[in-house]
């Protein structure tokens, strides 16, 4: 009982009123700074500041409309590159990619940063799957969108041609499939 | 319009925000410019609504006090 009181006691005004006293348990500051309408004011303030948050990406990407030329690059020569392996190379300029010729024998490319946290995917040739080991994320090798993990978007998708037996690149899609 | 219903609708156009600021990064990530200014868009005057109904909210919730006191 006299603990409480002690505790009460930090909470109580000093004033003239012996009345005021009586409510021990009331700290007017707080009253006066959590409630309803604050609660309210704040609630606008977050829906105000989200939705003017989105502005700066709708102008970066009404100048961005334009659609990226991409350079044909070669990547490799097929019969570099056997069945069940894969390979590194640079597009579009510095961006890291990964070509993998799969065990079925299909040729597919993607940009390898993972979508979750940008560590480079690996082409786990016992399972047909592209590995992020940073955090466990798994792309499905045939259209390169997430299956297991963190990730949640697919893979950019690297277009590639085959002539005379010489893989290239031609472009890139970052929504797909 | 009571008050009830300004609560409501500010905190639908909350709802609306988070979803439209989710949808526009995961737009503008995935390289989609030509639905990025929709979300945008639609999240903007979700904030312009949130603040003339707040304004209106103030306005009877303050003025109701006014005048009975």
């Amino acid at each position: 009982m006299s603990k409480c009181k002690k505790e009460n006691a930090r909470f109580r005004k000093e004033s003239d009123k012996e009345m005021i006293n009586l409510v021990d348990n009331l700290n007017q500051d707080d009253d006066m700074r959590f409630n309803r309408r604050a609660f309210l004011k704040t609630a606008v303030g977050a829906s105000v500041a989200l939705g003017v948050s989105t502005v700066p990406f709708g102008v970066r990407a009404m100048m961005g409309l334009e659609d990226e030329d991409y350079e044909r690059v070669e990547i490799t020569k097929l019969s570099d590159l056997p069945k069940g392996e894969s390979m590194t190379f640079k597009y579009p300029d510095d961006d890291d990619a990964i070509l993998v010729h799969t065990v079925n024998g299909d040729l597919v490319a993607y940009n390898s940063a993972c979508t979750h946290l940008s560590c480079p995917v690996f082409y786990q040739k016992e399972d047909d799957v592209l590995l992020c080991p940073c955090h466990s994320g798994y792309f499905d090798v045939k259209n390169g969108h997430p299956i297991e993990g963190p990730p949640q978007r697919e893979l950019p998708l690297i277009e590639i041609k085959v002539e005379n037996d010489t893989v290239y690149a031609v472009g890139r899609k970052y929504r797909h499939g | 319009m009571g008050k009830k219903a300004y609560w409501i609708i500010i905190f639908t156009t909350l709802i609306l925000n988070v979803v439209m600021l989710q949808l526009t990064t995961r737009a503008y990530l995935g390289r989609e410019f030509e639905i990025v200014p929709i979300y945008s868009g639609v999240a903007f005057v979700s904030a312009i609504v949130t603040i003339i109904t707040f304004l209106q909210w103030r306005k009877a919730e303050y003025g109701d006090k006014k005048s009975s006191s």
